[in-house]
């Protein structure tokens, strides 16, 4: 393991012999063992279906694994595995953005901030300031329908930091964007990763995408190859 | 953006709907308004012919369809004045009658004129009728006034004709818009010689009225005693009728809106499986998901509780136009009404989304993600 720019020696992720199932059967996820450190930049390669998904998903608590053990930040997932922990401890960013289509911008990157004590004053200027580093000012009243491809992954971007989480989990952030909107968002990934020393983890099929990253990670049938050398390709 | 505030905005996304469930609740609560109003005000109305007067207490026979109804015989008066814990009683028959089209319920006191101011009675101008008299009447301020007739002139009632010699007031609506006439009169005209409708009975002071109406009912199996609203039922089953059907249409009222409340926050459930699962995503809890279902089903439901109190006002003020109803409805418009319209319409909204929100509730992100 090597740890890039702004990260510490100690592990922010550790997932240790998880095993994912589905059906009870199917293995997804076969004795996976990886350990991201704070700060460091990860990425994630891996053909379709080889579990990258599978494991971002057990990361951010949306699913269980069948055996095995995720520590994030020193906490079981088993048991601190709940709203609050993706509320606070994750930032979670989707291939296909998921943000709410009859609420703007501004709102949506309030959405996960409802909750958290953050007084209404506070929850505005944190999404203006958020909307602003993406690059989003004077789109704050428009819904997402009205944004371009880009913009929106950059809105769904500002929304996963909305409660400054130590974690960023991103899953293909750029699998639906075309070049130029790519290039911009993994600028900001490198800012993110730069200015606020997130750990992040991003899972994607583009070698160039995970070029940036401090480390890639291969995964093939469930389980983890790592490399050090993020030109290789081909595994994808 | 509140937490509040996405409550109406997620209303508003879906306005045809949410405007189709809103008038289903509004046409419920419509029926528990007006049918509380209609209830309300004919209970109060039958509660003033028995109330008209000062009397402690009124006795009426046991069980008449209609307190009108109530036929009681003289002799009956007699017995009751001789309990010695009372002052003194009035015997009055009671006749409605039609006088025309725009007066189709006009009440008849029949009242010897040396009880009239044992039953309250103020002349206000001329004088009292003979006890003997055939061809005198005295009409209410409020009668007077609305059939524009004064002392000495005539009306004629079904087809006798009478001067009128007095105006009174009794110091209460319903009275004040009926007429009074000597008892043996109106015994003759409605050709109930002997009879009375109803006894009012002043006990003297310091007498223990719910023991002496117990007493009375006990030595008179025949007769109720009424002293509260709540006795009404009694003497006039119509009445406890209306109010059966009125607890009836409030229930019925009660399962229509939260069927219609129920259907729309479950398509609304089924639709918006994605995006709750995005919010639980981003880190909302289960309780405030369910918190927004249900606060959108009871803002529907309220907007519905709002629309459906006027259109409640409105069939209130159609009815009361009715001939049948001319003269003897006078909508009272009681918190108590509006009490229960709110009650009907927020246990509408909790009934019907409780299933939709614990459908909500029990989604699992991941899955609701993979929703399309």
């Amino acid at each position: 393991m090597s740890s890039g720019n702004g990260s510490s020696e100690a592990p922010a992720i550790q997932a240790i012999d998880v095993v994912k199932l589905f059906d009870g059967v199917v293995p997804a996820l076969d004795l996976l063992n990886l350990t991201v450190v704070h700060g460091e930049f990860v990425a994630l390669m891996g053909p379709s279906g080889c579990g990258k998904s599978t494991l971002l998903h057990l990361l951010a608590a949306l699913d269980m694994p069948t055996s095995g053990t995720i520590i994030v930040n020193g906490r079981d997932l088993r048991t601190h595995g709940n709203e609050r922990y993706r509320r606070r401890d994750i930032g979670l960013v989707f291939q296909l953005h998921n943000l709410l289509p009859h609420l703007n911008a501004l709102e949506n990157v309030q959405i996960p901030m409802l909750g958290t004590g953050m007084g209404r004053a506070e929850r505005l200027r944190q999404a203006q300031g958020l909307l602003a580093e993406m690059g989003l000012s004077g789109k704050e009243k428009m819904t997402p329908p009205r944004l371009s491809g880009g913009e929106r992954q950059r809105l769904a971007i500002a929304r996963s930091l909305a409660n400054n989480p130590p974690i960023l989990l991103a899953d293909e952030p750029t699998g639906s964007l075309d070049s130029a909107s790519v290039e911009r968002v993994l600028e900001l990934f490198r800012r993110i990763r730069e200015e606020r020393g997130v750990t992040i983890l991003l899972a994607t099929h583009d070698t160039h995408v995970a070029s940036i990253a401090d480390r890639i990670v291969y995964m093939r049938d469930g389980r983890i190859v790592e490399s050090p050398r993020p030109e290789v390709s081909g595994a994808c | 953006m509140s937490f509040l505030g996405l409550i109406p905005r997620n209303v508003l996304t879906r306005k045809v709907r949410s405007s189709l469930t809103g008038f289903a609740v509004a046409i419920a609560i419509m029926m528990v308004v007006a049918m509380g109003v209609l209830t309300h005000s004919l209970r109060q109305t039958a509660i003033s012919v028995l109330q008209t007067g000062k009397a402690d207490f009124t006795i009426a026979q046991k069980g008449t369809s209609d307190v009108l109804y109530s036929s009681l015989d003289e002799s009956q008066v007699n017995r009751i004045a001789a309990y010695p814990q009372i002052d003194h009683i009035v015997g009055v028959l009671v006749a409605a009658v039609a006088l025309d089209s725009q007066h189709p319920f006009f009440l008849e006191l029949g009242i010897p004129p040396d009880q009239l101011a044992n039953f309250g009675v103020q002349i206000v101008a001329g004088r009292p009728y003979t006890a003997d008299a055939t061809d005198e009447i005295m009409l209410g301020y409020r009668a007077s006034s609305d059939l524009n007739k004064t002392v000495a002139d005539m009306i004629t009632i079904d087809t006798d004709t009478y001067r009128i010699v007095g105006i009174f007031s009794i110091g209460q609506v319903f009275g004040d818009e009926a007429s009074m006439l000597p008892l043996t009169q109106l015994q003759t005209t409605e050709r109930k010689p002997g009879e009375v409708t109803l006894i009012f009975v002043t006990v003297k002071p310091g007498t223990n009225i719910p023991a002496l109406r117990s007493q009375i009912e006990q030595d008179n199996p025949g007769l109720a005693t009424v002293q509260t609203v709540s006795d009404f039922g009694r003497v006039d089953r119509n009445l406890s009728l209306i109010s059966a059907a009125n607890e009836g249409v409030s229930v019925l009222a009660l399962f229509m809106g939260a069927v219609g409340v129920m259907n729309t926050m479950l398509m609304s459930v089924f639709e918006r499986t994605r995006e709750f699962g995005i919010l639980r995503a981003v880190g909302w809890s289960r309780t405030r998901l369910v918190a927004m279902v249900m606060g959108e089903a009871l803002l529907i439901a309220l907007a519905g509780a709002v629309v459906g109190t006027g259109l409640g006002y409105a069939a209130i003020k159609v009815i009361q136009q009715l001939p049948q109803v001319l003269g003897f409805f006078h909508p009272e418009y009681t918190a108590a009404v509006f009490g229960r319209a709110l009650g009907v319409a927020v246990g509408m909204a909790f009934l019907g989304v409780l299933y939709p929100a614990i459908r909500a509730a029990l989604l699992e992100p991941l899955e609701a993600l993979r929703h399309e």
